[in-house]
């Protein structure tokens, strides 16, 4: 009531202001303030598509930061839809070491949400998108994620169908294939995982490099880097797909050095082999190499994609369901991707809500190769809360793939009591690194 | 002493044991059980298409549309997806990828439409939409002469048309100069006329031009604002086109014989096209919406061609209303009054067109009722 008379107002201010633009006195009065100001302003609302969308109209949006341990630099940013049908739609936002922000971030699409249609998630996306006039970066990136997320539950629970329905699927009943964090530290410890991932049907595992680099490395780096990618094919054996993640911790330089090193094992992908601004700089290490190149978490929308794809730099896009910009932008990703013979290995490494999102368009989109979830084989802490709020394990893999969870939307129940036992312990930065000499290394 | 690392991990296990593998379920309903064609000619204009009908378990029909069947292609694909649930339609639109692409056009038309039944909603919004609320309409004109364009169009605007498909002047030979140049200013000139204020036109070289004829069009419209210059070249010259699309700022239309995603990928990347063109019946709903997820990273939008019947048009219209960067469909309007009559017996009022819009269904599906009888009565009869 209150949001319609203030639109009313609104627009009662508008129309002087196109009658004072006569006597070129409007500007005071417009929107924005700016010389540019648009003449009509027409509130977002389900007015415009009466009779096309659905009678559901979103009441209430409320954003959840939730710590499930006090030191954690990425506290699980959930966003929750409420309707007039009593319904509720569930998204995750989480930005790693800026929650505080994409809380916020949500909060100011507020005017976007409420009052809307939910089943248009591909209006509201391009809304959200294009009237920031500002493209998005991490922080908006994430916020539409986790709005997007819940717009697509709810138009799952009001279809009555999984979200993977919707999307087209499922391409494979019995779930998507996974992998977990190659967790030995040693070739006894590999070995043991090996042995636990065949009796589980695990067929893939993803490590990383040790340390920090610099601009060009030492003999000794380099080689240490080499050993423990060699130890992981080692110990992890030759039917065991191995993916190595340098994180952008090398410059493209040192990276085209171990890659070379690593070739002859095969590697499943090697990810991130430099940061992600300059995709020519990535090209570089691609074309001096025949180990596919994995990359794309960190990138924003179909758009932030584009580039890589043109110029042929990798084999595997990587982008993340909370911050590509949810279902919507994931898939677009997706799509143009395939077009290009590139593979789907959606990044996951916050929490629950947009892990299972990711499990809804993994299985319904031709190309896609496996899911992260930054989880272990033998279960932590983390999977025990999950379950308790889902009343399933979300993210085990059962005979090497996640279950496609079943209900309606999203797939799951999830109160706010429930989150309320873990409050939220405020923003936390990601791990600061430093090389020898104290100057600011990746990691 | 127990080690304290495996006395949490047994704890931690207890709580997610290794379930039994549940695979997702199927809704048995949805699972297609039959599908049969209707071949449609229509009396006057002899344009004739076929109407694939998709019969789920549970009864549900779905309806699709492509130009033509055959038998064998027919049972060969139903052999391959019968039992699939028709919300299977991303998975069979790869797994199928062999398969005639008009079957497999008409076969994604028709799951969606079913699921969109089963959902008690317009296949736009399984997809996320509605993005607009009303679909801005081309019509093909009809005629070789000028004067019966020139009637053609009078007619289309009276229907509601705002935007027209003019065919471009027939080249009396290779490498044509200022004669041709003139012949198509002319009819341009002529149709504007007839079709009055606040009318907009698509000109159709149907990539029978060499590039330089081509070339002197774009140039020679560059300030005429059409909408846009339809295959002033074959697609795959991809040369020519960057050539025309670099000298000229007339913007281009190609597509009507690409239906793969990847068919566009080196004219957007060259710069070579300004508006995507697949056939609809050709391609279908899904196919197309992966082109212009593709597309909208040039800013590039499409506007599905269309030379067929009035379910096609119905999935056009879905289609355009799940997508953000869609511009105008093209809509066929046929001259012949028994025509027109046809196409409404077997779909309804589905292409309604007012003040240069057509008007979105809001129905469940494709918003269509198909009339069976009327598929029976203008099935062609083989003589």
């Amino acid at each position: 009531m209150k949001r319609r008379q203030f639109l009313g107002g609104a627009a009662a201010a508008m129309a002087a202001g196109r009658v004072a633009g006569e006597s070129r006195r409007s500007v005071t009065t417009s929107a924005c303030d700016c010389a540019f100001s648009p003449p009509q302003a027409a509130p977002p609302g389900a007015d415009a598509f009466r009779g096309l969308g659905s009678k559901v109209r979103i009441t209430n949006l409320k954003v959840f930061g939730v710590s499930i341990s006090p030191t954690s630099d990425r506290p699980y940013v959930f966003v929750k839809l409420e309707t007039n049908a009593g319904l509720v739609g569930w998204g995750e936002a989480t930005l790693e070491g800026k929650a505080g922000a994409v809380m916020a971030c949500v909060n100011d699409f507020r005017d976007f949400v409420i009052g809307s249609d939910p089943v248009q998630s591909e209006h509201h996306w391009q809304s959200m998108y294009v009237h920031s006039f500002y493209r998005a970066g991490p922080v908006m990136g994430s916020a539409i994620s986790g709005i997007d997320q819940a717009m697509w539950d709810l138009r799952g629970k009001i279809l009555g169908m999984p979200v993977y329905k919707l999307l087209g699927g499922p391409n494979d009943p019995a779930g998507v294939r996974g992998y977990y964090i190659a967790s030995g530290r040693n070739l006894d410890e590999l070995r043991a995982l090996r042995a636990n991932a065949a009796g589980q049907g695990i067929t893939c595992f993803k490590g990383g490099i040790p340390g920090y680099y610099e601009w060009i490395d030492t003999n000794d780096r380099i080689t240490a880097a080499v050993r423990s990618i060699e130890m992981l094919r080692e110990g992890l054996g030759p039917d065991i797909d191995i993916a190595v993640d340098f994180h952008a911790k090398t410059s493209p330089s040192v990276a085209s050095v171990i890659v070379k090193e690593v070739e002859p094992l095969n590697l499943l992908w090697v990810e991130e082999p430099c940061p992600p601004e300059n995709v020519k700089a990535m090209a570089r290490i691609a074309r001096r190499s025949t180990t596919p190149i994995a990359t794309g978490e960190r990138l924003v929308a179909a758009y932030g994609c584009r580039e890589l794809i043109e110029l042929g730099v990798v084999d595997i896009l990587q982008t993340d369901m909370n911050h590509v910009g949810g279902i919507t932008a994931l898939w677009k990703v997706a799509m143009a991707a395939a077009a290009s013979g590139i593979s789907m290995a959606p990044h996951g490494c916050e929490g629950p809500i947009g892990l299972l999102a990711s499990l809804h368009l993994d299985s319904a989109i031709p190309n896609f190769l496996i899911q992260e979830c930054c989880g272990n084989i033998v279960p932590q802490p983390r999977d025990k809360i999950w379950a308790e709020w889902f009343g399933f394990p979300a993210m085990r893999m059962v005979n090497g793939k996640y279950p496609l969870p079943e209900k309606p939307g999203l797939g799951f129940d999830l109160t706010e009591e429930a989150l309320s036992k873990y409050p939220f312990g405020g923003s936390k930065p990601m791990a600061r690194v430093f090389v020898q000499d104290g100057s600011v290394a990746e990691w | 002493m127990p080690n304290p690392i495996q006395v949490r991990r047994a704890r931690l296990m207890a709580f997610a044991p290794p379930q039994a593998a549940m695979p997702a379920r199927s809704n048995p309903r949805l699972e297609i059980a039959s599908l049969r064609d209707y071949r449609l000619r229509e009396p006057v204009s002899g344009r004739s298409y076929t109407v694939l009908r998709l019969e789920t378990r549970g009864g549900l029909e779905g309806y699709g549309e492509c130009p033509e069947i055959s038998a064998r292609d027919l049972a060969g694909v139903l052999d391959a997806v019968r039992g699939t649930e028709a919300t299977q339609f991303e998975t069979l639109r790869h797994r199928l990828k062999n398969a005639p692409y008009g079957l497999m056009a008409a076969l994604n038309m028709a799951m969606l439409d079913v699921v969109g039944r089963s959902a008690q909603a317009p296949v736009y919004q399984v997809l996320g939409g509605p993005t607009r609320n009303k679909c801005r309409a081309l019509a093909p004109l009809e005629g070789a002469a000028d004067s019966d364009l020139a009637e053609s169009a009078r007619r289309a605007r009276a229907a509601g048309f705002q935007a027209f498909l003019v065919p471009a002047p027939a080249p009396a030979a290779r490498n044509q100069g200022q004669a041709f140049v003139l012949a198509a200013r002319k009819r341009l000139d002529t149709l504007r006329q007839a079709a009055g204020a606040g009318t907009d036109f698509v000109l159709d070289c149907a990539a029978n031009l060499v590039p330089g004829d081509a070339a002197s069009l774009a140039a020679a419209f560059e300030r005429y604002h059409l909408l846009w210059l339809e295959e002033p070249c074959p697609p795959l010259n991809l040369g020519a086109l960057k050539k025309i699309a670099t000298e000229n700022v007339t913007p281009l239309g190609l597509g009507r014989s690409i239906q793969q995603p990847s068919g566009f990928q080196d004219l957007l990347r060259e710069e070579a096209i300004d508006i995507l063109r697949p056939d609809i019946s050709l391609t279908g709903i899904s196919q197309i919406r992966q082109m212009a997820a593709i597309a909208e990273s040039y800013y590039v939008a499409v506007a599905p061609y269309h030379n067929g019947g009035p379910v096609a048009s119905a999935a056009a219209l879905q289609l355009a209303a799940s997508l953000p960067n869609f511009f105008i469909q093209q809509i066929p309007f046929p001259q012949a009054e028994q025509d027109r009559k046809m196409r409404a017996a077997v779909a309804g009022d589905v292409e309604t067109v007012k003040d240069g819009f057509a008007v979105l269904p809001s129905a469940p599906g494709l918003g269509i009722t198909v009339n069976e009888k009327a598929l029976e009565e203008y099935k062609e009869r083989t003589a």
